[in-house]
């Protein structure tokens, strides 16, 4: 794949994110790097920035001295207490004192994880420093916070990505048409991932990467979408709208608490009166409360959708 | 829902005469011994009393039966009182005068087991006493004729039996329904369904329709997870009276009206209520309602708590039948719950697709949630339109054969 293809091995190889890169640099030479909380938007490099470290600080055998967690999988105190513990308590042989616990998505970890964290980040720093890595560093408990190097990574500048599509083409031989760059941008939004795997799919798809290719691979990659089945409620059509739920939670396997963050967003972009999205906000903050208490995903979704179909119908009435 | 009417197959495919009905040939031959013999004026035996378990054919076949001799029926069932004074009113004037007045009559007593005792008093003796004096023929229909109230009744009457069905006969009966509403079925589905019915072709048709209805193929995965289902007629039932439900105390109790699994009636309701309530306010309010009897069912299954039960109760029929004004629209199919139905048949399919995840989140740095929705898609674009590629990028990742045919089998 080429976003590992492409993934940069060292701090050098990376391109933008001068600041990080430099203060990253600064940690190599001294040989110590304090705990650390890497935020920022999806495919801005976070992860690629925490394992480049680790490469300029261990050298090529690098995988020897780090762990790589990842929150949503293994999101359990437990996985805290025992594997983090285990890897954590030993020192590492060599010039460099600690190992590196690289806990990507941290920020799905649950508040009990996360004070079990707390300690062990406190009992063994001297033999591991810890990289967390989040979208949303307000999600970290704040006495995680206060003990790390808060570091925000922002999305890629639209030239900085177009540079790397055309040398990435390149390498590759693949021919793209202005308009395909263009289109690529426009859809990924400064998501490196994103970007590239959708010029790898369009590349292997066409002979030519065109702004049209690359709108129907991406078209083709997301049929069901939550804008989509939002619409479809608003305009008073409840069983379809559980049908696409459905879809999007079997087929896709979107989790609960993804759609109603992506429901979220959306409710502010509707075209529909202030008011209501003030109503609507109020009804998903129920249900997103609901699914943290543990009731059932589509049943509640259901609900907020029969909430949709309600509003469509009270705003046409009034509209009258 | 499109707005074709919905006919129930039993009597869109209801026989016309006695040669379509299926099975009990014994039966069907005494029936038509015994009308042939009124020809000859009044038998010694004047009345039958056909009984058998639900769903054979009993009513079907008197109706067959005076459809072909172009006789009347005079029918009385459950559905109206049957005290002394109805049972005079209904069959007095018409057993007396039938045959004078134009077609010749039947008389027709159906679901006698019916007739109880304080509602309809006096209405088994008044029966006895029609036929006592009828010159016309008459008839009863009842599920098990050996109750002892019916003893003086048993009497009077020649006893027909209809027994129950083989699988062979329901699954060709299916078969014939099949061809004519253009579906191509499985014979395995088929026998599935008919074995499910235990010899109740009326129930087994139902299914049928359920399972099939605007499809143009039934193949045996559409229907194997029915196996050990609740008895879906019960379920219907169970249904019907909490969603129009007069009172809360009926909709509450009809819980307890079947052996019926708290968890699979509430599916029913969850999959069948926007069918059933159109209007958006009161959609919304009972879903509402639902929703708060799930959050109540994940305390119990928390806490253990089951205290807790009562009010999952209270809301999931009450609170259900209240939200809405119960304006039947015409007679609504009721739906298997789509829910379990993917719950059970893609059990293997979510194991597998999680793993799928995992392996490319382990290779590209992200959770295994993420790689499906992030990455996957993309894959099984590059897999389908250029296997080349796609299987090399498969390999890389370290996903299986089985693996890389799944997804390039399932549609984006």
């Amino acid at each position: 794949m080429w976003t590992e293809k492409y993934r940069p091995r060292t701090l050098d190889e990376i391109v933008d994110q001068e600041e990080i890169v430099a203060r990253l640099k600064s940690f190599v030479k001294a040989k110590n790097v304090p705990h650390c909380i890497f935020a920022g938007p999806p495919g801005t490099g976070k992860t690629t920035a925490a394992l480049c470290l680790a490469h300029d600080l261990y050298g090529e055998n690098y995988r020897e001295y780090i762990m790589e967690l990842n929150a949503s999988d293994e999101r359990g105190i437990n996985v805290i207490r025992e594997t983090v513990k285990t890897f954590a308590r030993t020192k590492p042989i060599g010039e460099v004192t600690f190992k590196l616990l690289i806990l990507d998505e941290a920020d799905n970890m649950t508040d009990d994880a996360q004070q079990a964290l707390r300690r062990t980040m406190e009992r063994y720093s001297e033999t591991a420093r810890f990289i967390l890595i989040a979208n949303y560093s307000g999600k970290i408990i704040e006495p995680i916070q206060s003990r790390c190097a808060p570091f925000r990574f922002t999305y890629l500048p639209a030239e900085a990505v177009a540079k790397r599509i055309r040398y990435i083409c390149e390498r590759e031989n693949v021919e793209i048409t202005d308009d395909g760059v263009e289109a690529i941008l426009d859809l990924s939004g400064g998501d490196l991932r994103k970007t590239l795997n959708i010029l790898q799919t369009a590349a292997s798809v066409g002979k030519t990467v065109t702004a049209d290719l690359v709108y129907a691979v991406v078209g083709k990659a997301n049929p069901a979408d939550v804008r989509e089945m939002m619409l479809t409620a608003l305009n008073g059509d409840f069983i379809s709208a559980r049908s696409k739920l459905r879809e999007l939670t079997r087929k896709y396997g979107l989790a609960g608490t993804d759609i109603i963050r992506q429901i979220h967003n959306e409710v502010f972009r509707l075209n529909i009166p202030d008011i209501w999205k003030v109503k609507l906000a109020d009804i998903i903050g129920e249900v997103d409360y609901r699914l943290v208490r543990g009731a059932t995903e589509e049943v509640q979704l259901s609900a907020l959708l029969a909430k949709l179909v309600e509003a469509g119908y009270e705003m046409k009435r009034s509209a009258k | 829902m499109s707005s074709s009417p919905y006919i129930p197959w039993t009597l869109k495919y209801k026989p016309k005469s006695l040669t379509e009905v299926i099975g009990n040939e014994e039966a069907k031959k005494k029936i038509l011994d015994w009308i042939n013999s009124w020809r000859k004026g009044i038998p010694e035996k004047k009345a039958l009393f056909i009984y058998g378990p639900p769903g054979v054919g009993k009513t079907v076949t008197v109706e067959a039966l005076a459809n072909d001799l172009n006789m009347e029926l005079v029918m009385s069932d459950a559905s109206t009182y049957r005290t002394e004074e109805a049972v005079k009113r209904f069959a007095g004037r018409a057993s007396q005068f039938g045959s004078l007045f134009g077609r010749s009559k039947i008389i027709v007593f159906d679901e006698v087991d019916g007739v109880t005792g304080s509602a309809d008093a006096g209405g088994l003796a008044a029966i006895v006493n029609v036929i006592e004096n009828t010159r016309v023929p008459v008839i009863l229909i009842a599920n098990d004729a050996y109750d002892p109230r019916f003893a003086l009744l048993r009497n009077l009457c020649i006893m027909v039996e209809f027994k129950r069905l083989s699988v062979t006969e329901v699954a060709r009966h299916l078969t014939r329904i099949c061809a004519k509403e253009g579906i191509v079925a499985d014979d395995k589905a088929l026998k599935f369904i008919a074995e499910r019915s235990s010899g109740d072709v009326r129930s087994a048709i139902l299914d049928l329709q359920a399972l099939a209805q605007g499809k143009d193929k039934l193949t045996y995965e559409d229907v194997s997870w029915l196996a050990a289902r609740d008895r879906k007629e019960e379920i219907f039932n169970v249904l019907r009276m909490i969603l129009y439900a007069k009172s809360a105390t009926t909709a509450k109790n009809a819980v307890n009206m079947a052996d019926v699994d708290l968890d699979m009636l509430f599916e029913w309701i969850y999959e069948n209520i926007p069918y059933h309530i159109k209007n958006p306010t009161e959609l919304a309010a009972a879903m509402d309602a639902l929703a708060k009897a799930d959050i109540y069912r994940g305390i119990l299954k928390e806490t253990g708590d089951w205290s807790f039960l009562r009010y999952i109760i209270d809301l999931m029929t009450a609170g259900v039948a209240f939200s809405w004004s119960k304006k039947a629209s015409g007679w609504i199919p009721f739906r298997f719950p789509e829910r379990i139905k993917i719950a059970s048949s893609t059990k293997e399919e979510r194991e597998l697709l999680e793993e799928i995840g995992r392996r490319i989140g382990k290779k590209c740095h992200m959770s295994s949630s993420r790689a499906i929705v992030e990455v996957l898609p993309y894959l099984r674009i590059i897999l389908q339109n250029n296997p080349k590629v796609g299987k090399r990028i498969a390999k890389w990742l370290n996903l299986s054969e089985e693996m890389i045919s799944y997804i390039s089998g399932t549609s984006g």
